[in-house]
C-alpha cells in the first residue's frame, strides 16, 4: 500500500507533493474504512426508515402478516445486505491524488467520478471518529465553493498523511496565485513545529457552554415557581369564562391540582435533563478544545469521541461575529466565529460547520486579540458605533406594533374585558421594549478597512468585515422612507447577508458606493 | 499578509463614484405585456375552470360548494386584479445599467430596491428563457455571486440580443476569475 510512503518526512516542496501523490493508478482505502463504510450505510437506511416505517405500519395491517415467514426472510435478508454492504463499497471506492487533482470513484449502482481540482477547495476538514482512532487513521472531507454536488470525501488514509495533504492543499492556492511571495512550501513538514495555539478551552468553559446555549430551559426552570400561581390564574380566568378543567379532566383520580403539581414536577425535571444534555453536548464536540494558527491558517482541534480537525485559511475569513445573548452577558462570555463562505455547501449544524469556526464562550478580554489576528487593526469595540435612525422605530411601532395593540385594546374596552386589556397591555409593552432595545442597539461605523455592525436585542451581537469582500450591495427605499430621507442598506458577502436598517440617506450611499469601490477597485480575491 | 498589490492612498469620498448618477435603462416593454397577458389569461382559465364545475349539468354539486362559487371567483379576481395593477405599475419601474465594473437594478413598487452587483464578484451567468419568454423574444439573466441562491442578481425581461450582449459583456471582463 502506498501509504507507508507518506509517512517519512521531508521538507522540500517536491517530496511534500510526491508523497501525498499517490500516482497514476488508482487506490483502495485502508480496510478499516469497510467499518466506516457500514456504519454509514446503516446510518442512511436508519434515515429511510424514519420515512418508511409509517407506510409499513399500514401495509402489514392490510396484509396482517400472512406472510410472516417472507417477512422473516426479507429482514434476515436485509441484516445480511447491510453487513456487506460496507464491504461492497470499499471494493467500489477508488481513490488517487495525482497532478494537484483528487480524484474519487465511488458508489455501487450508481457511480460517481469526482475530480477536483486543488485550488478549488476551500476547506478540509479531518475527521477521526471513534473506531478510527486506535490505529490512526482519519477521514478527509473536501469543500468546494461550488454545489454540494462536488463535495468529495476520503475515507480513510493514515492522520499523519491527512495532515500532509491538508498542508499541501491549502497552500496550494497562496503557491498558485503569488508565487512571489513568502514560501509556504518551506513549512517545516512537522506539523507542531509552526503552530501556534492561541486559544484553549477548559472544562468549565465548556460547561458555561452549554448553559449559555441552552437558554430557553433556563428560563423556564427559573420561572418554576410561579407556574403555580400562573396556573391558578389561568384556571380561574378559564373557569369565570364558563370552562372547568375540573369538567374536561373528570373528578377521576386526582384533583386538577396535583395533576398540574406533577406535570410541573416532570416539567423541571425533562428541563434539568435537557441542560445536563446540553452541557454534555458542548463536553463531546469541544473536549479538549484548541485554536491555533499555523502562519495564515486556523485549526481548530476538539471532540471527545469523534475528534475533529477543521482548518481555514485566514483570507477566506469574510466575516467574524462576536455573539452575546443575555446570559453570556451576565456572564461576561463570547461566542466568536468565524465565518467564511456559505453557498453551495448545504447547511450543517453549527458546531459542526465547516464553514463557521466557532471560539466558545471566550471572556471579553480574549475577544479583541483573536479578532486582530485574524481582521489585523479592526477595532469591534470602539464607541464610535452610529445608531439608526429613529424612524426605524415610528415605522414598526406605528405600523405594526400599536395599530393593533389599540385596535385590541378598543374593542376589549368596548366589551369590558379588563383582564384581556391588561394581558394585551402587557404585550405591547413587552414587544415595544424588545422594539426599541433593538432600535438602542443597532449601530454601524466604518473605517478605512472595515466596517462594524452592532446588532442584538438583549443580547449583543457584533459584526464585522472588511470592505472588499463586498459581494452584493442593495439599498432599499419606500417611498415613505425616502420622505424621511432614509434608507436600509444590505449588504451581500460570501457568509450571508448583513442589514443596516434606516441609516441616513447620505450615509447609506455613501457606504454602499465605498463598499463597491472597494470590491471594484481591489484585486484580491475575496477567497 | 501580502504587500506586493498592497496599496493605501488616502480616498476622497465625495470623489467616489455614485451608483445613483448612472443613466438606467428601461425593459423591453414586451416584459410588462406579457406579465399583464399572463395574468389575464390565468385569471380566465381558473373562472371558466371554476364555472364549468358550477354550471355542469351531469352532477349535481352539494350546497355548500354551490354556495362557495361567487366567493371563489370574487376571491380570483380580487388576487388578479391586485397582480394586474402590481404588474401595470411596478414593471416600468424596472431599469438596469452597466458600468465598466458592475450591474446596478432598480426595481420595487413601494419598497425601491437599487442594488449593485460588481462583477469581479460573479461566479457565473446563465441566460435563461422560458416558453413565454421564446415566445415575446425575451430573455433574462441570471447573474451568480457568492453568498446564496436567494440573492441572486436578475434583470428579467430582456431583448435576446441585449441579453446575449449582456452576457458576453460580463465574460469579457478581463478581471473575471482568472483561474
Amino acid at each position: 500500500m502506498n501509504h507507508t510512503r507518506t509517512e517519512q518526512s521531508s521538507s522540500t516542496v517536491t517530496h511534500q507533493q510526491k508523497s501525498i501523490d499517490t500516482g497514476d493508478s488508482w487506490q483502495r482505502l485502508a480496510p478499516i474504512s469497510i467499518l466506516y463504510f457500514t456504519a454509514s450505510n446503516i446510518k442512511q437506511f436508519a434515515q429511510f426508515l424514519i420515512y418508511v416505517i409509517p407506510a409499513l405500519a399500514i401495509s402489514s395491517n392490510i396484509f396482517e402478516m400472512h406472510r410472516l415467514s417472507y417477512a422473516i426472510a426479507a429482514g434476515v435478508g436485509l441484516i445480511s445486505v447491510m453487513s456487506i454492504s460496507g464491504l461492497i463499497s470499499y471494493f467500489f471506492y477508488f481513490f488517487r491524488i495525482h497532478n494537484r487533482h483528487v480524484e474519487v470513484k465511488c458508489g455501487v449502482i450508481s457511480r460517481r467520478h469526482i475530480n477536483l481540482p486543488f485550488w478549488r477547495i476551500q476547506n478540509l476538514k479531518i475527521e477521526q471518529p471513534f473506531y478510527y482512532r486506535p490505529l490512526n487513521f482519519a477521514l478527509v472531507v473536501f469543500d468546494t465553493a461550488g454545489s454540494s454536488e462536488e463535495e468529495a470525501k476520503i475515507v480513510a488514509v493514515p492522520l499523519i498523511y491527512a495532515q500532509t495533504l491538508r498542508k499541501q492543499v491549502l497552500a496550494d492556492t497562496s503557491v498558485s496565485k503569488a508565487p512571489s511571495v513568502g514560501s509556504p512550501e518551506h513549512a517545516s513538514f512537522d506539523r507542531e513545529a509552526d503552530e501556534v495555539v492561541l486559544n484553549r478551552r477548559s472544562i468549565k468553559d465548556l460547561i458555561i457552554h452549554g448553559i449559555t446555549n441552552n437558554r430557553v430551559w433556563i428560563l423556564l426552570g427559573a420561572a418554576a415557581p410561579f407556574y403555580d400561581r400562573a396556573s391558578t390564574h389561568v384556571y380561574n380566568w378559564l373557569e369565570s369564562k364558563g370552562l372547568s378543567l375540573n369538567h374536561i379532566i373528570g373528578e377521576q383520580t386526582a384533583a386538577w391540582w396535583q395533576l398540574g403539581l406533577y406535570t410541573l414536577t416532570a416539567l423541571i425535571i425533562i428541563m434539568a435533563l435537557l441542560a445536563l444534555l446540553s452541557v454534555g453536548g458542548a463536553l463531546l464536540s469541544f473536549y479538549g478544545y484548541t485554536l491555533s494558527r499555523d502562519k495564515d491558517r486556523y485549526i481548530r482541534r476538539s471532540g471527545l469521541l469523534n475528534k475533529q480537525e477543521v482548518s481555514m485559511k485566514r483570507s477566506r475569513i469574510q466575516m467574524i461575529t462576536a455573539k452575546q445573548d443575555w446570559l453570556d452577558k451576565a456572564l461576561g462570555r463570547v461566542n466568536l466565529y468565524f465565518e467564511q463562505n456559505t453557498s453551495g455547501t448545504p447547511q450543517q449544524p453549527e458546531l459542526m460547520s465547516p464553514n463557521k469556526l466557532l471560539i466558545p464562550s471566550i471572556t471579553i478580554d480574549e475577544v479583541q486579540p483573536l479578532i486582530n489576528g485574524a481582521m489585523p487593526g479592526s477595532k469591534i469595540y470602539n464607541p464610535n458605533y452610529k445608531s439608526v435612525s429613529k424612524r426605524f422605530l415610528s415605522y414598526w411601532l406605528g405600523i405594526w406594533i400599536l395599530p393593533p395593540v389599540f385596535l385590541l385594546s378598543g374593542i376589549a374596552v368596548y366589551f369590558q374585558q379588563w383582564h384581556e386589556l391588561v394581558v394585551i397591555l402587557i404585550v405591547a409593552m413587552v414587544l415595544n421594549t424588545l422594539m426599541v432595545l433593538r432600535w438602542w442597539r443597532w449601530g454601524y461605523t466604518d473605517d478605512e478597512r472595515y466596517v462594524y455592525v452592532r446588532s442584538g436585542r438583549v443580547g449583543l451581537d457584533y459584526q464585522c468585515f472588511e470592505k472588499y469582500k463586498v459581494q452584493q450591495v442593495t439599498v432599499v427605499q419606500s417611498i415613505f422612507m425616502k420622505r424621511k430621507c432614509v434608507a436600509t442598506l444590505k449588504i451581500l458577502l460570501a457568509s450571508g447577508s448583513i442589514t443596516i436598517p434606516f441609516l441616513p440617506q447620505a450615509e447609506a450611499w455613501k457606504l454602499a458606493n465605498a463598499l463597491i469601490y472597494a470590491a471594484e477597485s481591489s484585486r484580491k480575491s475575496w477567497m | 499578509m501580502k504587500i506586493d498589490d498592497f496599496s493605501n492612498e488616502p480616498v476622497v469620498l465625495s470623489q467616489l463614484p455614485d451608483a445613483r448618477e448612472v443613466e438606467t435603462h428601461p425593459l423591453s416593454p414586451r416584459y410588462r405585456i406579457v406579465n399583464l397577458a399572463t395574468v389575464v389569461v390565468v385569471f380566465l382559465l381558473i373562472s371558466i375552470g371554476i364555472s364549468i364545475v358550477y354550471f355542469q349539468p351531469w352532477f349535481p354539486l352539494p350546497e355548500p360548494v354551490r354556495a362557495v362559487y361567487p366567493i371563489a371567483l370574487g376571491i380570483v379576481g380580487f388576487i388578479s386584479g391586485c397582480s394586474f395593477v402590481y404588474h401595470w405599475l411596478a414593471d416600468p419601474r424596472i431599469r438596469y445599467a452597466v458600468r465598466q465594473q458592475d450591474l446596478i437594478l432598480h426595481k420595487g413598487l413601494i419598497f425601491r430596491k437599487v442594488t449593485c452587483q460588481p462583477i469581479l464578484r460573479v461566479q457565473h451567468i446563465e441566460l435563461k428563457r422560458g416558453p413565454l419568454d421564446r415566445f415575446a423574444g425575451l430573455a433574462k439573466i441570471q447573474v451568480f455571486s457568492a453568498g446564496g441562491s436567494a440573492h441572486t442578481f436578475e434583470i428579467p425581461g430582456l431583448p435576446i440580443e441585449r441579453a446575449a450582449q449582456l452576457r458576453q459583456f460580463i465574460l469579457d471582463h478581463k478581471e473575471l476569475d482568472a483561474r
